[in-house]
C-alpha cells in the first residue's frame, strides 16, 4: 500500500499538471477569451502557441514519469 | 483456414472486385475527383490492402484456438506491436480525413479535435494503463468485476460497450461508403456491406491476433502517408514557410462564411486558391479570419464540453482499454501507450499543419463544395485531404491517401467489432444466458455477434449518411467519458468507492450522455437543455453527473468490494518487465 499511496500522489500530480495546462489552453481558445488568445507571441497568436505547446509538454511529462515511475 | 481455402478466397476477392467495379459504379458518378483520377490505381491499392489483410488473418488464425487466443491474443504480444496496433486502432477516418478537413472548413476552432484526440492518451497512460493490466481480464467489465463480483456490473458495462462501440463504428462505415462514393462513384450501400463482411472475416477467422497484426501494419502505412503528405504539402503549397502559412490563414475568410456569400462564390469559382483568398477578403473586409475564434461555435461551454469529452473519453473507450490485456505485464502496457503517444503526437501535429495548408492549396474547392449545402459541407470535411493529396502528388498520392483512409477505417472497425463480440459473449452470454457454455459455444456466440454488429452498423450508416464523421466519433467519446471513465477510475484508485456507486455512476453517465445526443440529433445544435448547450455533445454534463452520483452514492453505501486493500495492492504493485 506504500506503492499505492505514492502512485496516487505521483500519477495524479503529473496528470494534474497536464490537465491544468490542457484546460488552460482550451479555455483561452474559447470565444470568451478571444482577445487574449489573439495576442501575438513569438510570431503566432497566444492561443495557438499554448495549444501547440501541449504536445512537447506531454512528452516531457512522459519522460519524467518513465524516469521516476515504479 | 487451409492454404487451399486461402488461395480460393483471395482469387474470389479479386474476381468479385473486377466484376463488381463496373456494377458498383453509377452511370452518373457523383465524384468530383473521379474525372481526374485513374480509378484502377485506387482500386489496385485498396485491393492490395484487402488481400494483405486476408493473408495476415490466415497466418494468425493457425494459432488462434482458445478463448484466450481469441480475446486477448494469449496475453503475450510484444509491447512494440501492441503500441503500433494501438495507433492503428485509434487513428480512424475521423483522424485522417476529419481533423484536417474540419480546420479547412472552420479554421482555428477545429485544432482542438486533434489536440483532444492526442491529450486523451495522457489520462490513459497516467491513470489507467498500469492498474488495468495488473487486475487483468478479457474485457473492461471483467476488470471491474474482479473488485466487485456482481454480475450486474458486467451487464451495465457490456451495455455501455455496445452503445459506445456502435456510435464509433457507424462513422467508420460511413467514411468508407462516402470515400468510395465520392471518389469512384461506387454505391454507398454495397460498399458498407462489403466492409462489414470483410471485418467479420478478420474477426471470425483470426480473433485478436489477426486484429492486432492487421492494425499494426495499417498504422505504419497510415502514419507514413500522413507524414509524407504533410511534408510535401508544406514545401509545395506552403512554400516551406510556417510564418507564411499563418499569414495566409490570417487573411483567409473561413470557407464556411465565404460560401454563404453568393457573390464571393461566383467571383472566385475559377480562381487559383491564393487569388481566391485575396478576392474573398477584398469582398468581405470585415469578416472573421481562419485564425478567429468562435467561427465553429460561439458558445464557450459547448467548446469546453467537447474538450472534456475528448480528454476523458479516450480513457473510457473499450476497444482501446481491451488492448492492455494483450501484453504480458503492466510495464509492457505502459511502454505500449508511450510509443503510441509519441506516434500520435507527430500524427496530430501533421494533421493540424495539413489543415491550415488546405487554404493555400484548395480554398476555391472548399468554398465551392460548402456552397452546395449540408452535403457539400460533409464533402469538404471528409474529402479535403484527398483533394490536396491529388494537388501535391497527383493520382498516385491520392490513391495512397485513399488506401490510407481505408487502412484507418479497417483497423479501427476491427478493434471495435472484436470488443463488442468479446463483451457480448463473455459478459452477457457466459454470465446470464448459458453459464455452463463450453469454450467453443462462447467463441461461436462471439462470431455470430460480429455478423449481427456488422448488419446493425451498416443499417445505421445508411440512415446517418448526411452526418459528419469526426462529429459522430466525438459523440462516442462523450459517452465513453461519461459512462466508463468515472467508474473505472474510482474502481482502480479509490478504496472507499462502492459497488452500488460504480453501477449508479455508469448508468447515470450513459443516460445523461444518450439524452444529450438524442436532443442534439433531434432538436439540432442550437437547442438549449435547461440553459445548457447541446452543441458540444454530452462531455462536461455526463462526466459531471457521473462523478457527482459516484461520490454521493459512495457516501451512503458500504460495499467496497472484495478486500479493497488487497485489490489496490494488486492493481498498483511495483512494475516488473
Amino acid at each position: 500500500l506504500t506503492a499505492y499511496r505514492s502512485k496516487i500522489i505521483f500519477n495524479f500530480g503529473l496528470f494534474a499538471i497536464f490537465f491544468i495546462f490542457y484546460m488552460g489552453a482550451a479555455v483561452i481558445q474559447t470565444p470568451s477569451f478571444r482577445e487574449i488568445a489573439s495576442l501575438s507571441t513569438l510570431g503566432m497568436p497566444l492561443g495557438l502557441l499554448l495549444s501547440m505547446l501541449i504536445f512537447p509538454i506531454s512528452w516531457i511529462i512522459i519522460i519524467v514519469w518513465f524516469w521516476r515511475a515504479k | 483456414m487451409s492454404i487451399k481455402r486461402l488461395i480460393t478466397f483471395i482469387l474470389a476477392t479479386i474476381t468479385m472486385t473486377m466484376i463488381m467495379t463496373p456494377a458498383l459504379t453509377r452511370a452518373q458518378t457523383s465524384s468530383v475527383a473521379a474525372s481526374k483520377l485513374d480509378t484502377s490505381i485506387v482500386v489496385g491499392f485498396i485491393l492490395f490492402f484487402v488481400i494483405a489483410s486476408i493473408v495476415i488473418t490466415w497466418w494468425t488464425s493457425r494459432s488462434t484456438s482458445t478463448t484466450s487466443d481469441f480475446y486477448v491474443a494469449g496475453n503475450d504480444v510484444p509491447w512494440v506491436q501492441v503500441g503500433i496496433a494501438m495507433v492503428g486502432s485509434y487513428l480512424s477516418a475521423a483522424s485522417f480525413l476529419g481533423c484536417p478537413g474540419d480546420i479547412g472548413v472552420f479554421g482555428i476552432d477545429s485544432i482542438w479535435l486533434s489536440i483532444g484526440f492526442f491529450g486523451g492518451y495522457m489520462a490513459v497512460l497516467l491513470l489507467i494503463a498500469g492498474p488495468l493490466r495488473n487486475v487483468g481480464s478479457y474485457t473492461v467489465a471483467g476488470a471491474l468485476y474482479s473488485r466487485f463480483p456482481d454480475n450486474r456490473i458486467k451487464l451495465v458495462v457490456m451495455l455501455c460497450t455496445v452503445v459506445i462501440s456502435t456510435f464509433y463504428l457507424v462513422p467508420q462505415m460511413l467514411g468508407a461508403g462516402l470515400l468510395f462514393e465520392l471518389l469512384l462513384g461506387w454505391n454507398f450501400v454495397y460498399v458498407t456491406i462489403g466492409l462489414g463482411l470483410l471485418m467479420s472475416i478478420y474477426i471470425i477467422f483470426g480473433g485478436m491476433k489477426s486484429t492486432l497484426a492487421n492494425q499494426a501494419i495499417q498504422a505504419v502505412f497510415l502514419f507514413i502517408t500522413m507524414v509524407v503528405l504533410t511534408v510535401l504539402a508544406y514545401f509545395i503549397v506552403g512554400e516551406g514557410s510556417f510564418s507564411g502559412i499563418l499569414a495566409t490563414a490570417h487573411q483567409v475568410v473561413p470557407p464556411l462564411l465565404a460560401a454563404k456569400n453568393q457573390e464571393v462564390v461566383s467571383a472566385i469559382s475559377n480562381m487559383p486558391a491564393m487569388e481566391a483568398i485575396a478576392t474573398a477578403r477584398q469582398m468581405m473586409p470585415t469578416a472573421e479570419s481562419a485564425m478567429s475564434i468562435g467561427v465553429k461555435t460561439d458558445n464557450t461551454l459547448a467548446m469546453i464540453s467537447t474538450v472534456i469529452a475528448l480528454v476523458f473519453g479516450t480513457a473510457g473507450l473499450p476497444h482501446i482499454l481491451i488492448m492492455f490485456f494483450t501484453v504480458p505485464s503492466a510495464r509492457a502496457a505502459k511502454k505500449s501507450v508511450t510509443l503510441c503517444i509519441v506516434a500520435l503526437g507527430i500524427f496530430y501535429i501533421c494533421a493540424i499543419i495539413l489543415g491550415f495548408l488546405l487554404f493555400p492549396g484548395i480554398y476555391t474547392k472548399l468554398v465551392t463544395w460548402i456552397a452546395q449545402g449540408s452535403t457539400g459541407i460533409g464533402q469538404a470535411k471528409n474529402m479535403a485531404v484527398l483533394e490536396i493529396s491529388h494537388l501535391v502528388g497527383g493520382p498516385w498520392l491520392m490513391a495512397i491517401g485513399a488506401a490510407g483512409a481505408v487502412a484507418a477505417i479497417l483497423s479501427t472497425s476491427a478493434g471495435l467489432m472484436i470488443t463488442v463480440a468479446s463483451s457480448i459473449s463473455h459478459d452477457l452470454y457466459k454470465v446470464y444466458l448459458n453459464p455452463n457454455a463450453t469454450e467453443k459455444q462462447e467463441l461461436n456466440i462471439a462470431k455470430i455477434t460480429t455478423l449481427v454488429m456488422s448488419a446493425i452498423a451498416v443499417s445505421l450508416a445508411v440512415m446517418l449518411k448526411q452526418e459528419n464523421i469526426a462529429w459522430l466519433v466525438m459523440l462516442a467519446f462523450g459517452i465513453a467519458a461519461s459512462a466508463i471513465f468515472p467508474p473505472m477510475i474510482a474502481t482502480l484508485w479509490w478504496k472507499r468507492t462502492t459497488r452500488q456507486a460504480v453501477i449508479a455512476s455508469s448508468l447515470t453517465g450513459l443516460a445523461v450522455s444518450v439524452l444529450f445526443i438524442a436532443l442534439l440529433l433531434i432538436k439540432g445544435s442550437k437547442y438549449m437543455f435547461f440553459g445548457l448547450p447541446v452543441a458540444g455533445g454530452p462531455g462536461i454534463f455526463g462526466v459531471s453527473a457521473s462523478f457527482i452520483v459516484l461520490y454521493f452514492v459512495t457516501i451512503f453505501t458500504s460495499d467496497t468490494g472484495k478486500d479493497p486493500e488487497t485489490f489496490m495492492a494488486l492493481a498498483h504493485r511495483p512494475d516488473v518487465d
